[in-house]
């Protein structure tokens, strides 16, 4: 429960306090940066050298020739549903306490599918010609594949990354009008231009209102749509243990879960660095915490579901896989999947006593791991494990891949940090437009 | 202009204007976090709905007749099966017709906001305190002194003419 009511705080407080961590980065602002700048120096350098080298600098090689990337790509671009859950459908339901943390997961998503957006590019190997993913007149006679869920992703994810822009923008035109009053020179030009003149009319206020619930709508659906199509990219294959029609709403799942434990990780991190305690309060994180166990609890069922249904089916080249997952050479990462995902979730947040927003925080971590570890078990055991037999195969990722992985960890960091230093991480206008604070 | 620090006080304000025949579109409430009025107070009729579904519709349809083009302008043998299919480009069409939504929507605020329109330099936008709720009168002459007798009957505080310049 929240130990005090944020939203009595005076206004003025709450202004100063929203607004304070844009004007000065401490030291440990700027080594931060410096670390994670070194992280994403790495990958540049390793990405640079397979562009030079080409793919064979990389552990990809028949028959696995997903590795990281598309593992990777996945796990942002679920990680990225975080903004559409807690924003899009807490606004739509209009639960008080989303207040504080929509904006921390509307930035989650942008940034997330920025990153997610480029593991194609860096799968193709040959990225300048990324260009021919896009479906234009040529005179090579190259033939579009609409057919293709490589194209679906392309489409859907654009969509995607243009909603979420804008999503996270809308609620930022007030704050930033507020923001071209009191700021330095060179941001008060920033604020006043991406304000766009806003005075705080109620014609303003009205169209404001009404495109954010429209949107929270369209984005929903958006989102939805997006990871169905991420699962299509396997479950439109006739490979093993891929072939699922349960693979859309599993990977939906797999998102929102790891969205919300990225959240989580995310708010508990603000509020210490940025002195948040009182806004982003036990409420929240209690709240966030139950709704990761309830994600724990269905992505449990839906993996379960899976597996026993391959199981039970018994069916030779499928159960190849399920092998080497269960007791193979997968079963440490998938049986630390299960642990990450399952127990450590349910036991910190499922005990009453035990959910604190350290549990939470270490609760998060662990989903993170185990989702990671998950899209890794659904990518390599079914590439390795081919209907041929004969040509089976192991992964064994480089360096290369190490350091680019890595590096978009670190780009992530990055691109919050200096988000939080550029607009304020809680909507200062939302955050006081109602006077009691919902339990 | 007059300031309001509660919205009852407003309302009736608001009300009475309109009772004086002020039209609502000369009225405008500045804040700086949205004030929420009971309907027919100041009602602001809205089509974003209906421009997010038209978007949509445009959109999706348009980019679906551009997938039908460029599958039949590349000259691929198919033995007698369709080039083009509703399934296998149903997603493409999905997605885009979701574009066209977010981008119609997003635009049609900008225009409904008012601020994409090219406005009136010369109105005055009052500086707004927080907590405060200022109302902007946009009348003749002749209705002047009637609209401060019922400011100031609303309880309304620094009650100010500004000219339009």
């Amino acid at each position: 429960m929240a130990t005090s009511a944020p939203e009595l705080l005076p206004y003025a407080k709450i202004r100063e306090d929203l607004f304070r961590p844009l004007s000065n980065g401490s030291a440990r602002y700027w080594i931060t940066i410096a670390a994670a700048m070194s992280v994403i120096v790495l990958g540049l350098v390793a990405w640079g050298i397979q562009v030079r080298d080409g793919m064979g600098v990389t552990g990809l090689n028949r028959p696995v020739f997903w590795g990281f990337y598309i593992v990777d790509f996945v796990f942002w671009i679920g990680i990225s549903h975080a903004g559409t859950l807690i924003s899009a459908i807490l606004r739509l339901t209009d639960a008080a306490w989303r207040k504080p943390v929509t904006r921390a997961a509307e930035a989650i998503t942008v940034f997330c599918l920025m990153i997610g957006g480029m593991f194609p590019i860096i799968h193709l190997g040959r990225s300048w010609l990324f260009y021919w993913l896009i479906p234009y007149p040529n005179p090579r006679l190259l033939w579009p594949n609409f057919r293709s869920p490589l194209l679906w992703d392309l489409v859907a994810i654009l969509t995607y990354v243009t909603g979420s822009v804008i999503y996270l923008y809308l609620p930022l035109i007030p704050d930033m009008a507020q923001l071209a009053q009191h700021n330095v020179p060179w941001r008060r030009k920033l604020y006043r231009i991406l304000s766009l003149g806003w005075t705080g009319s109620d014609r303003e206020w009205h169209a404001l209102e009404r495109a954010m619930k429209l949107m929270a709508c369209i984005i929903l659906a958006v989102a939805i749509s997006v990871h169905t199509v991420v699962s299509w990219d396997f479950a439109m294959s006739i490979a093993p243990m891929w072939h699922s029609t349960i693979f859309g709403p599993y990977f939906v799942v797999g998102a929102i879960f790891s969205g919300i434990a990225a959240l989580l990780l995310v708010m508990g991190t603000l509020r210490r660095a940025l002195g948040l305690e009182l806004y982003l309060t036990k409420h929240h994180f209690n709240n966030l915490s139950k709704l990761l166990l309830l994600m724990s609890l269905l992505w449990f069922y839906f993996t379960f579901a899976e597996y026993q249904t391959v199981w039970y089916g018994n069916e030779p080249s499928e159960m190849a896989v399920f092998a080497s997952k269960i007791r193979g050479p997968y079963a440490p990462f998938f049986w630390t999947m299960v642990f990450c995902n399952f127990v450590v979730p349910f036991i910190l947040l499922g005990i009453r006593k035990l959910r604190t927003i350290t549990t939470a925080m270490v609760a998060s971590v662990c989903v993170l791991i185990g989702m990671w570890l998950e899209r890794y078990l659904i990518v390599a055991p079914t590439l390795g494990n081919p209907r041929m037999t004969s040509a089976s195969g192991v992964y064994l990722p480089t360096w290369i891949e190490f350091a680019i992985t890595a590096a978009t960890f670190a780009g992530m960091l990055v691109l919050y940090l200096l988000f939080s230093k550029l607009f304020p991480i809680i909507a200062v206008w939302e955050f006081k437009a109602h006077p009691v604070e919902e339990d | 202009m007059a300031d309001f620090r509660e919205q009852p006080k407003l309302e009736a304000a608001i009300l009475a204007l309109k009772a004086a025949g002020i039209d609502a579109e000369d009225l405008d409430v500045f804040s700086e976090e949205p004030v929420e009025f009971r309907r027919g107070i100041l009602d602001r009729p809205s089509r974003m709905s209906l421009v997010a579904v038209v978007g949509a519709i445009v959109t999706g349809g348009l980019a679906t007749a551009g997938v039908y083009a460029a599958q039949h302008n590349y000259s691929l043998p198919t033995g007698g099966m369709p080039i083009f299919s509703f399934w296998g480009t149903g997603v493409i069409t999905y997605e885009t017709t979701m574009l066209g939504s977010v981008l119609s929507t997003f635009g049609w605020f900008l225009w409904e906001s008012g601020l994409l329109r090219k406005r009136d330099k010369n109105v005055p936008i009052p500086t707004v305190l927080p907590g405060v709720m200022c109302l902007r009168v946009h009348c003749s002459d002749p209705l002047i002194p009637r609209v401060r007798q019922i400011l100031d009957g609303a309880g309304a505080t620094g009650v100010a003419r500004k000219e339009v310049a």
